[in-house]
């Protein structure tokens, strides 16, 4: 059974269309508003901004900057050195600590190496001077307890208050001319009406009500009434399942979550790999919501101490039994309670490692840039998805199984390169037919071999 | 031609009864009919009127509209330190043990994010090989049964464990005699901690081994012929010829899960050569039902057969031998192949008769079994129980004069004594009584103190089933309740070690200690496989010389000989509140949650007891007398009983007193709820009749006299031999023997169905019914994977394990007795069970004038069984996909015939149109309908954590079948991908295929050319069911092959071939 594409050209105001508009004027009154922040920002600060990317970017690993971590806390550390007239070295410690600890011509890098019990800093020789410095002038801007919310992320987050839908559709012409062009009709076969009763003689004719004229006009044009009514009766059931089939409960699906978890700083800033912490995607069907142990490898350092954020992090330590006064765990765990995001129902089989593993899907295709995803994590409609850089474009709402099958109908799967012998296999077979019929199709029809051709539609491939 | 072998399902098939007419056109044996619904009375007592049922309607459409619009919100709760080898979504693997007293297996454990939901045989470690029957596979429910006591108790009150452990540590110290009595002790680690009791308590303690069924004759008989109490090792492998005397060695005699796979390895007409296996008994077992030859024979006779064949060895035993011609047709062909297979020959005898078992071990002597099909060094650690020592306990305790404290461990001796009331009057008379049982069971209700064991995938055990063996059982989840390890119990009560709670590592530190005191090493080596080989002294040389002994106290006639045996389900009772196991078809009877009196229906008709039933129609009670105990039993026609014998089956009749042992184990009423008798309390199913054992000549005795009479009224029983009837179809099941099968050509077994047409010249030819077809080829042939499965009719046992695994790994809903009355049952996998008797005229033939029908013999005397595993053949022409409406049920490019339920709106219109009845319908909301609630597992958030997530939970109002595992599949196909590799050959199996013990069932990729699927499907002994209808299943028989000389077959096939 083949599915034929949709040709779903008609414009009906669907749901995420209204969505995405309100989101596009949101987000740009968002770039707007931070645009004039900026705008009436000293330029001094825009200095310090690059030097806040890369310490996020590259420090953040074992540096804090108001207490020590793996490394040492970075506040006034320039100053430090500075003290003991070293600070210029300061530079070179930081390129590379290895190659200043070897010159000998550091008394306090060696120091700094033995206080924190020879465990070595890593190198950062890409590094120029000027980025050195702006990040040592950052950290210094950071007072203790200063007041720089807003610009860890972390604070974003999800704003709530759903806004009233204010977009304005073009429906409302269609409407007004629908009123006139039944007023016209209606008052043109009334002036028709009368003039016939005026000159007909007949008082048979009198007699005739609006409905019973109706009915006889239907009844002389049978032909053209029935097969008019049997289109309209079809077509009103051909949209209505179409439409039925574009429903979606799950697009902008966006649950408060127990901890304000930003995305965009762990996997945008600190460019942290997905499978990091959803270690599971390349094994499991589910991809694994990351254990409190993971969390706590690096926020066994990152308390965020002073910061925004600070709250956040000593709720991952009330879960892992976390005690950062002491650093020890105190063994009275108790786990994090999260919102399921992306739900399918239980009739549903997916696999995860399936489309990252096998498919070789990237996780933006079907969850978005998470890069850029401050707030709680939502479902993300189609359209936000088609804006994302290297995403097969899909048209029916996300998380519905018309969007699983369009994109198992369009995602191609190169058979013969060879590089799983899985497919190699599959391939070998499809050319053993006799008169490879299924092979000359495929070859055919220049559209290479897509999930579907697979047997991707077929429903014991997601439903048992 | 005009004579054909006939197969009936049931009496009711064979004789054609009109409800059987009526009723075998029919896919859904009748519904309710309208009449019926609105006669009922309470539907005049609801008060909705018309005008309510539309607010409703309008309500619950507006409240569904609604509802379905709004996401539900779902919680995610990650671990917060995740174990190391659990990955969530992924199945873990943990190699244990299966020890309950009975069955003894190595296993593997499928856990799901730390939940045990499905067990398999281990293949690749310890002795068992894989083989498991249907109790281990089903014993995963009993983990989450609700039913479980869930603490320590005192005098029926809960308590703690520490005010327990203190109070009978008192009453320790201060007796002056200890008994513990435990079923038998396989456990090292036990052993040591038992040997500590002697130690502690020097002259004041004993240990007594008690098994509910007993095999103690066995070793009195080896003791007086070898001096040496043991029961050998025995291996169906290396016989060519088999004899079991009332011995159901595939179904519940010793180690069965271990004989059926030796057993199904030379049932195979290909291989090197065919066991030959003769079959001496009263009641059809498993085993008697697979047997090449089969003689109906009494216990009082199974002695004359024994001393038959060992004077034809030219011995005379002093015992008679003089045999009825039928049963000394089937001796006279043993001592045939007996004489000519060398000492490659095995002879098993199931009765605890101890005359009886020196029989047959002068049998097996002269033979020269020994050391050829019987290893007596290896011995069996199992079945200790001594019949003696336990009578001796039973009689004092009965008398006043126990011990002052008595321990009891998996044992339940209230229920499975022969004189248990009066036993579990006895214990009131004993100080202290302790009793380590899980439920509060018949005996533990007697108890002063209970203190729960874990249950087996809670706990770690080590074992020593055979002498070569030590094997571990880990745990496989963090325990459930409050229970605590036996071992630890009986260790803390010494003081060896301390309560440890829920992660107490007592048993383990013991049990590693015991280890390394074996002088083994590594450990956790051993976990990882479950087992080890261990070292072991071999018997010294002179036990192995054989001792003739004198031999008496043999069976004696009687009028009505009563055999008590057991159903291999139900066995002796340890779980009969596992709804899986009640709803298992037995294997010859296909009777569900009951037991009944087996006997000939020749015999049935001439006493005037109804052969036939229905579900509207029951089946005569009648009661029966042996030992001054009575029982009423429904009379069940059992073909194949011996004449002046029945057989009741043992196990059933638990919690008779209203004892708490889990809900599946009453009787349950049509709308839900228990039925109770006069005192509230729920009525068992069945009738125990372990009352009816005899101790007798030093041993327990499961035959004896007894006498039957008619009683009031008929009952109603639940049994699915005649559900899902194929109509009239005759192609089903086909047989040959081996004589024909090697000198003859396919033709003449297994011919392929022909149709004439006309060639281009014109002339009438016969071609293949393939070559016919209404439709376009389906591309599966080559493309892709096709995947399919044969069916081995030759070693195909019967067992059932596979439908039980099914069960459990597709979530199949049980659906009670009253259900499967109606036809019902939920099984997407059943074993058909065919009988075959005397010819019949073909279809469109008249019967021929030759056959004198009166003096025929009767047909469901003794007829012979086939067993046929039948579900979804995914036809890649399937008749079921045509009908669809709604397309719910389509073909797959992989030949799977795949079911949407979420498509599915219920017109059943292709379980009507599928040939092979396999389809089953939804009718109930099982999972939340209150009539299930006693019945279905997954009713209770507990007994919800067997099911397998990755297989949905069908609701009401959908078909459902087998899907070929599909989800196995699918993850074999990802494993594949995901490692860049090829689907082995080897990488899927079905859950019924994993679970066959012979091997019967071969699943595989057909379109992988060198797969053993593929060839086997193009074996000569392949062929498709229902093949003229050609629908093109994936899925193939084999024809079964008996080892036997049967003239009719023979002319029958012989004369097919030459045409």
């Amino acid at each position: 059974m083949r599915f034929k594409q949709p040709k779903n050209k008609m414009n009906l105001p669907s749901i995420y269309m209204k969505i995405t508009n309100y989101q596009l004027i949101k987000y740009f009154s968002i770039v707007f508003i931070c645009l004039a922040i900026l705008g009436v920002g000293t330029s001094s600060s825009v200095f310090a901004q690059t030097g806040e990317e890369l310490f996020n970017q590259r420090c953040t690993q074992c540096h804090q900057i108001h207490v020590d971590g793996t490394g040492p806390k970075l506040y006034e550390a320039q100053k430090r050195w500075t003290d003991a007239g070293e600070g210029e070295l300061i530079i070179e410690w930081v390129q590379n600590n290895s190659a200043l600890r070897a010159s000998g011509k550091s008394k306090r890098a060696n120091k700094i190496f033995t206080d924190w019990k020879g465990s070595v800093m890593n190198t950062f020789t890409d590094l120029s001077k000027d980025q050195v410095k702006s990040i040592l002038t950052y950290v210094d801007s950071q007072k203790p307890g200063g007041d720089a919310k807003g610009k860890d992320g972390a604070a974003a987050v999800a704003d709530g208050e759903e806004a009233k839908d204010k977009e304005e559709g073009s429906g409302w012409l269609w409407y007004i001319l629908g009123t006139i062009f039944i007023t016209v009709i209606l008052s043109v076969s009334g002036v028709r009406r009368q003039l016939k009763i005026v000159t007909s003689e007949s008082p048979q004719q009198e007699r005739l009500t609006y409905f019973e004229e109706f009915r006889e006009w239907c009844w002389k044009y049978r032909k053209y009434v029935g097969i008019v009514s049997l289109v309209l009766v079809l077509s009103v059931l051909v949209t209505l399942f179409k439409t039925l089939g574009n429903i979606n409960v799950m697009e902008g699906y966006q649950p408060s979550q127990p901890i304000a978890f930003p995305h965009s700083v762990h996997a945008g800033i600190n460019g942290i790999d997905c499978k990091y912490c959803h270690s599971s995607v390349t094994k499991s069907k589910s991809a694994g919501i990351p254990s409190v142990n993971v969390c706590m490898n690096c926020h066994k350092h990152i308390s965020g101490a002073g910061k925004p954020y600070e709250a956040e992090v000593k709720k991952i330590y009330a879960a892992a039994g976390w005690d950062p006064g002491a650093k020890a765990y105190t063994n009275k765990t108790s786990p994090i309670v999260w919102n399921k995001v992306h739900v399918l129902p239980d009739h549903v089989y997916f696999n995860h490692s399936q489309h990252v593993v096998a498919g070789g899907l990237d996780c933006k295709q079907c969850h978005g840039d998470m890069t850029k995803m401050k707030e709680a994590v939502k479902v993300q409609s189609t359209a936000e998805l088609n804006e994302v850089e290297g995403n097969l474009k899909l048209s029916k709402p996300t998380l519905t199984m018309g969007w699983c099958i369009e994109c198992h109908g369009k995602y191609q799967i190169n058979l013969g390169d060879g590089k799983n012998k899985y497919y190699e296999e599959i391939h070998a077979r499809l050319k053993k037919e006799k008169g490879q019929k299924t092979y000359k199709r495929h070859l055919n029809d220049n559209k290479g071999v897509s999930v579907a051709e697979l047997g991707g539609w077929e429903c014991a491939k997601c439903h048992y | 031609m005009s004579i054909t072998k006939k197969y009936w399902k049931g009496i009711d098939e064979l004789k054609e009864t009109p409800a059987f007419l009526k009723s075998k056109d029919q896919e859904f044996a009748n519904p309710n009919s309208i009449e019926e619904f609105l006669a009922d009375e309470k539907l005049g007592e609801s008060s909705t009127e018309r005008r309510d049922f539309l607010k409703f309607l309008g309500f619950s459409v507006a409240a569904a509209t609604l509802a379905a619009c709004e996401a539900p919100v779902i919680k995610a709760v990650p671990y917060v330190f995740k174990p190391e080898n659990v990955t969530p979504g992924m199945p873990t693997w943990y190699a244990s043990t299966y020890y309950d007293g009975i069955s003894y297996s190595s296993i593997l454990v499928k856990t799901r994010e730390g939940r045990p939901i499905f067990i398999k045989g281990n293949k690749e470690h310890g002795f068992t090989k894989g083989g498991v029957n249907p109790q281990i596979i089903a014993s995963i429910l009993g983990l989450y049964d609700s039913g479980r006591l869930t603490g320590p108790k005192e005098n029926g009150k809960d308590s703690e464990w520490g005010t327990i452990d203190g109070k009978i540590k008192g009453s320790l110290a201060s007796a002056k005699s200890i008994t513990l009595l435990t079923n038998t002790v396989i456990s090292p680690s036990m052993t040591r901690a038992i040997e500590e009791y002697k130690v502690k308590f020097p002259g004041k303690f004993e240990h007594v081994q008690y098994d509910a069924i007993s095999y103690s004759a066995i070793r009195k008989a080896n003791l007086q012929n070898f001096g040496s109490s043991f029961i050998p090792s025995y291996d169906f492998s290396k016989a060519k010829v088999i004899i079991s005397l009332d011995a159901d060695f595939l179904g519940t005699w010793l180690m069965s899960n271990e004989y059926a796979i030796q057993y199904g390895q030379r049932r195979n007409p290909d291989g090197e050569w065919m066991s030959k296996h003769f079959q001496f008994e009263s009641v059809m077992s498993l085993t008697g039902s697979n047997a090449d030859y089969r003689a109906m024979t009494k216990p009082s006779e199974l002695a004359t057969v024994l001393s038959y064949l060992i004077s034809k060895k030219g011995v005379n035993t002093g015992v008679a031998s003089n045999l009825p011609a039928p049963i000394k047709a089937v001796a006279d062909a043993a001592a045939a192949a007996l004489a000519s297979c060398g000492n490659q020959a095995v002879v098993v005898c199931g009765s605890n008769n101890l005359g009886l078992q020196l029989l047959t071990n002068k049998l097996n002597q002269l033979i020269g079994a020994y050391g050829s099909t019987i290893d007596k060094t290896n011995t069996l650690n199992l079945y200790q129980g001594d019949d003696e020592k336990i009578n001796q306990l039973v009689s004092t305790v009965i008398a006043g004069k126990g011990p002052d404290v008595l321990i009891m461990s998996g044992v339940n001796p209230v229920y499975s004594l022969p004189n248990g009331q009066e036993f579990g009057a006895g214990l009131k008379k004993i100080k202290t009584t302790v009793s380590l049982s899980a439920y509060m069971d018949e005996t533990a209700s007697k108890a002063t103190y209970v203190c729960p064991p874990h249950h087996y995938l809670e706990d770690w055990a080590d074992y020593s089933a055979k002498q070569s063996e030590y094997a571990v059982a880990q745990p496989t989840i963090r325990p459930l309740h409050k229970t605590s390890s036996a071992l630890e119990t009986l260790l803390v009560w010494i003081g060896v070690t301390g309560r440890g709670g829920k992660d107490s590592k007592a048993a383990y530190d013991y049990i590693t200690e015991t280890y390394t005191g074996l002088g083994l090493s590594d450990f956790n080596f051993t976990v990882h496989n479950s087992c080890v080989e261990k070292p072991f002294v071999v018997a010294t040389a002179n036990e192995i010389v054989f001792k003739d002994a004198a031999i008496n106290g043999l069976p004696k006639a009687a009028n009505l000989e009563v055999i008590l045996y057991q159903k291999s389900g139900i066995r002796s009772g340890e779980y009969a509140n596992n709804p899986w196991l009640q709803e298992l078809p037995d294997p010859i009877t296909k009777v569900t949650w009951d037991n009944y009196i087996t006997m000939n229906p020749k015999e049935m008709e001439d006493a005037g007891y109804a052969t036939t039933y229905d579900q509207e129609n029951g089946l005569n009670l009648a009661t029966l007398t042996v030992n001054g105990k009575s029982v009423t039993l429904p009379v069940y026609p059992m073909p194949g009983q011996a004449l002046k014998t029945v057989g009741v089956a043992l196990g059933y009749g638990r919690g008779a007193n209203g004892e708490k042992i889990g809900k599946s184990a009453f009787q349950t009423k049509e709308y839900g709820g228990h039925v109770t008798d006069e005192n509230g309390n729920p009525k068992p199913i069945g009738a125990n009749v372990f009352s009816m054992t005899k101790f007798e000549n030093s041993t327990y005795n499961y035959t004896s006299a007894g006498s039957i009479s008619a009683a009031e009224g008929k009952y109603i029983i639940a049994a699915t031999q005649i559900h899902h009837t194929v109509m009239a179809r005759h192609s089903i099941v086909r047989e040959t023997t081996l004589g024909i099968y090697t000198h003859n050509d396919k033709e003449a077994y297994n011919p392929a169905h022909v149709l004439q047409k006309l060639d281009e010249h014109g002339n009438h030819v016969k071609v293949p019914v393939s070559e016919f077809d209404l439709w376009e080829e389906h591309p599966v042939e080559v493309v892709g994977h096709r995947w399919a499965m044969t069916i081995d009719l030759s070693s195909c046992i019967g067992c059932g394990s596979c439908l039980i695994a099914c069960q459990s790994e597709n979530n199949v809903p049980v659906v009670g007795k009253d259900e499967v009355r109606r036809g019902r049952e939920m099984h997407w996998l059943r074993i058909d069970r065919y009988f075959s008797s005397d010819e019949e005229a073909t279809i469109g033939t008249r019967k021929s004038e030759d056959i004198d029908y009166d003096n025929a013999e009767h047909p469901s005397l003794n007829p012979k069984v086939i067993h046929m595993p039948m579900m979804c053949h995914h036809c890649n022409h399937a008749p079921c996909e045509t009908v669809c409406p709604v397309a719910a049920t389509t073909h797959s490019n992989e030949g799977l015939n795949q079911m949407t339920y979420n498509r599915c709106i219920g017109t059943r219109y292709c379980a009507n149109n599928c040939p092979y009845k396999v389809r089953r319908f939804n009718w109930f909301n099982y999972p939340s309908y209150k009539k299930f609630t006693e019945v279905n597992p997954a009713q209770d958030d507990l007994g919800r954590m067997v099911l397998n997530p990755d297989v949905t939970v069908r609701t009401r109002g959908v078909m459902e079948k087998c899907t070929f595992c599909v989800q196995r599949i699918q993850s074999v196909k990802l494993a594949a991908k995901v490692e860049s590799r090829k689907v082995g050959d080897t990488d899927f199996a079905t859950a019924c295929s994993e679970a066959c013990p012979t091997n019967a069932i071969i699943v595989g990729d057909w379109n992988n050319e060198a797969s053993v699927v593929r060839k086997s499907s193009k074996d000569k002994r392949a062929y498709q069911a229902l093949e003229e209808v050609s629908i093109k299943p994936n899925m193939w028989y084999k024809v079964k092959v008996r080892n036997e000389e049967n003239k009719e077959l023979a002319t029958l096939q012989n004369t097919k071939s030459h045409h």
